[in-house]
């Protein structure tokens, strides 16, 4: 654990992904099998309850973390540093972050005994044993008297499911692969499979990460479709499968004998939000995982993103929301059934399976020319959708991928001239310039903020942008600076809603640059009226 | 003696002397030269040489104003003023950095100025003084902060600046114009690293050899010969450098850079947490060797460190003056 610590505090000082891949890798490669397993599962989900007890998959998932509240860590760096609260609440406000508090204030207070990672993982069974808050801060108390302070900041942190340092799940994939000598792809696979990169890291060192079983009640990667801007650039528009693009909540419904979780594309579980799917999955033969999208349904037609939005806000759904704004499962394709993984299978074949099961699928059409093809965009938009996903028939199911078997035609809703008010300084690569925008519209009375947008801009361009701003600069504060509006941009997006966090009350949905209007001076941009205009027209 | 907590200084009414006013007035005592501490056109000025010297190389005089008069008080020495006995003794904190001890109706109150009390890496060490009554500073009042010594901040910074041109990388180091600034080209120099100097930085050098530290094989900054070189420069001209779209990693040196949300606060890869100011540690130790009935602390985190200095037994307040934050975040 001493070493983990210091691994992770020497990750943190590097911007570059890369690096932080070969350090992390450096070190699983000097850990033994346990040692391995235990430092990877504190890096990627966190501490696992080891205890023997007879519960089924579907259980396990949501109740094996380890739930220390702040207030119990607070109260045991109190007793353990002898700091009064006052100090502490000023030191914790000054930091900002619990475990690194925790390190800097016992420094010269622990006896600095070192901890093993298999020692490590016994602290955490025994507060995960501990059945009083009492219990647990007496646990942690003593801890915090006897191992190294940067040892118990990283301790913490992962006890605050934060670690900062610029590591996420897919590093630490990355960083297994190479250290054992396999593709990241294929650890990344079976981590996809299985939902247990400990596990994953153990197969992979023993070379059996192909005999991993996919497991349910975990969230999958989806797969992605490409965006496909000019329907001209199809060749053979019959080699297709098409269906409505939908604009609603991408999401996975996993089922096994009335047993049913939700999680959506940020691999959050949603389950509870939407009961009225739970239940009409419940009835389902057997197990699966269907991908598909959580609609908000009125009369046959999705409704506006925002309204079905309403549905998320709330921890537990009231039957006066639900029946505001009911929803439907709009299932399209099938990832598992019956214990099979059928990833590998064409789309056709698991479309097959998927239409045995009583869901409400998605429709399919075919277009045998780029006219046809035209013709169901129109259709789609009528419906009140985003627009068309085309997907090869023989496509099979790469998850985490945008690979080119399934492409979407949005087309943007317009585009806009805004005028950009504020910039910041990106990360990696556009570490050292201001990358990304924040834009607004015209008013009466100034320019309003409707978004920011990061993409579509050439690295000369970017640079180029980076000088000018500079020289618009009216206020930094860190890595973002205000700049007197001056720098027009043509934005495409895909919708308009509403927003409160903009002062105009609007914001653009995945705005993109277009191009950077040199020619335009910023009282020529778009007003705050247009914006008014596209929201109009998409609630109606 | 009675000490008032004025808005611009600190003033002893009994022998009508200002400690680092910021404002013009007939007399005052400057601890060091930092900006904030020595300025404004005075009637009369009262330090050490060096700092009298940063002093006048910072004043700017209009026409209408006279020449201020200064009054050098060396490191040991004393003099009378108004019934009581002025004496000078190192602050280790920038290069002719002082505390004063005032004698005066058998009474001795310091005013440490800006301190440390570890070894600096250019300038005097401090000599802990005892006293009846103490005013000092508390920049890094807080447990949370404890700061390097010169031994691994030497090694930090020359780690760095090596491992950076290996890589063939600028190391871009961001001190304060005064102190910091100096102290970090001269551990390169030292260390045998070309090295390239920003003018705000550069100007106050001579003052530094005259005092017997080395600078040998700098060069002044040039935004277009900087290949091979590590860099030291200003905050300001280090947040251009960053957007500049050039090849460069930056080191914080300061003690802000002992958390590490300075990495997103200064844009800095590599944090070295070494200060001219003194950390939580030091300042304790500090108080407790002054062995006085009564603490002022001013500066900086003023009232939780007089809250913590009362926990453990002693007299402590923390007198409130407008504006305290702000001046020393600016240069911790």
């Amino acid at each position: 654990m001493d070493r983990l610590a210091a691994t992770c505090e020497e990750i943190q000082k590097h911007a570059s992904r890369l690096k932080k891949v070969r350090i992390l890798a450096d070190f699983f490669t000097t850990l033994n099998d346990q040692e391995m397993e235990i430092a990877v599962q504190l890096l990627s989900s966190g501490p696992v309850w080891r205890g023997t007890t007879n519960r089924t998959l579907f259980e396990l998932h949501d109740k094996t973390e380890l739930k220390i509240g702040r207030s119990v860590l607070r109260e045991a760096l109190r007793i353990a540093s002898c700091w009064d609260k006052e100090t502490l609440s000023i030191c914790h406000a000054q930091v900002g972050d619990t475990g690194e508090t925790v390190g800097l204030l016992m420094r010269g207070i622990s006896t600095g005994e070192p901890l093993s990672l298999a020692a490590a993982d016994e602290l955490y069974q025994e507060l995960f044993r501990a059945a009083t808050t009492a219990r647990r801060v007496e646990i942690l108390v003593t801890a915090f008297k006897k191992y190294q302070p940067l040892t118990l900041k990283y301790f913490v942190k992962i006890i605050t499911r934060g670690l900062r340092i610029g590591l996420m799940e897919r590093q630490v994939e990355e960083a297994v692969a190479l250290a054992c000598g396999v593709p990241a792809e294929a650890v990344r696979s079976a981590n996809n499979r299985l939902g247990d990169l400990a596990q994953v890291a153990i197969a992979a060192r023993r070379g059996e990460l192909a005999n991993i079983q996919a497991r349910l009640f975990h969230p999958m990667d989806f797969m992605l479709a490409k965006p496909l801007d000019n329907i001209d650039e199809l060749q053979n528009t019959s080699d297709w499968l098409v269906e409505d693009k939908y604009d609603g909540i991408r999401a996975q419904v996993h089922f096994d004998s009335g047993n049913v979780r939700i999680f959506s594309r940020g691999m959050e579980e949603v389950t509870r939000s939407f009961p009225e799917i739970v239940e009409s999955c419940a009835n389902l033969p057997g197990d699966g995982l269907i991908d598909g999208e959580i609609l908000a349904w009125v009369e046959g037609r999705a409704l506006n993103f925002n309204i079905l939005q309403r549905r998320l806000a709330t921890k537990q759904v009231r039957a006066s929301l639900m029946a505001e704004v009911p929803v439907i499962f709009m299932a399209y394709d099938l990832l598992l059934r019956d214990g099979q993984l059928l990833l590998s299978q064409p789309l056709v074949q698991r479309r097959e399976k998927l239409e045995q099961l009583p869901l409400t699928v998605s429709q399919q059409f075919s277009a045998n020319s780029q006219a046809e093809l035209e013709n169901l965009f129109a259709d789609a938009r009528a419906r009140g959708n985003e627009g068309l996903l085309l997907k090869r028939p023989d496509s099979i199911y790469e998850p985490g991928k945008r690979s080119g078997a399934w492409l979407k035609l949005k087309r943007p809703y317009g585009t806009l001239d805004v005028v950009i008010t504020a910039a910041e300084q990106g990360s990696g690569r556009r570490a050292t310039v201001f990358s990304d925008y924040t834009f607004g519209v015209r008013t009466e009375s100034g320019f309003v903020n409707v978004g920011k947008a990061y993409s579509g801009l050439t690295d000369d361009e970017i640079k180029e942008l980076t000088k000018q701003l500079r020289a618009a600069s009216v206020e930094k504060f860190g890595r973002m600076m205000l700049v007197k509006p001056s720098i027009v941009l043509e934005v495409a997006f895909d919708g308009v809603q509403r927003s409160t966090r903009h002062k105009g009350g609007y914001a653009l949905r995945f705005p993109r640059i277009v191009r950077w209007r040199k020619d335009k001076r910023p009282e020529e941009c778009d007003g705050l009226e247009r914006v008014e205009a596209l929201y109009r027209t998409s609630v109606e | 003696m009675e000490v008032e907590y004025r808005e611009t200084g600190i003033y002893l009414p009994e022998i009508d002397l200002w400690l680092d006013n910021t404002e013009p007035c007939p007399c005052t005592w400057i601890s060091h030269g930092h900006s904030d501490h020595a300025r404004g056109c005075h009637a009369k000025v009262i330090g050490t040489p060096v700092t009298l010297r940063f002093y006048r190389m910072r004043l700017w005089l209009a026409e209408s104003d006279a020449e201020p008069v200064q009054q050098p008080l060396a490191f040991g020495q004393s003099m009378n003023w108004h019934g009581a006995k002025l004496t000078a003794y190192p602050a280790s904190h920038i290069l002719g950095a002082a505390q004063l001890l005032i004698e005066h109706k058998n009474e001795r109150l310091v005013y440490t100025g800006d301190i440390k009390l570890r070894k600096p890496l250019a300038g005097d060490t401090t000599q802990p003084l005892e006293c009846d009554r103490l005013i000092i500073e508390s920049t890094f009042g807080l447990p949370i902060y404890k700061l390097m010594a010169r031994e691994l901040a030497i090694e930090a910074i020359v780690k760095f600046a090596k491992e950076c041109l290996a890589e063939g990388v600028t190391p871009v180091f961001i001190g304060y114009a005064l102190g910091r600034g100096q102290e970090i080209v001269h551990v390169l120099c030292n260390a045998g690293i070309p090295t390239s100097v920003h003018g705000a930085i550069a100007k106050f050098i001579p003052v530094y050899e005259e005092c017997g530290y080395s600078f040998a094989g700098w060069t002044p900054y040039e935004s277009r010969a900087t290949e091979g070189k590590a860099l030291v420069v200003v905050p300001s001209h280090g947040a251009s450098l960053e957007t500049s779209g050039k090849a460069i990693r930056v080191a914080y040196v300061s003690g802000w850079a002992a958390l590490d949300n300075a990495r997103t606060r200064s844009g800095a890869e590599e944090l070295i947490p070494y200060s001219d100011h003194a950390d939580f540690d030091e300042l304790t130790e500090l108080v407790m060797h002054a062995r006085a009935k009564q603490v002022d602390v001013v500066h900086g985190y003023t009232a939780p460190f007089a809250h913590i200095l009362r926990s453990r037994g002693i007299t402590a307040t923390a007198p409130q003056r407008a504006g305290d934050r702000a001046s020393v975040e600016a240069e911790g």
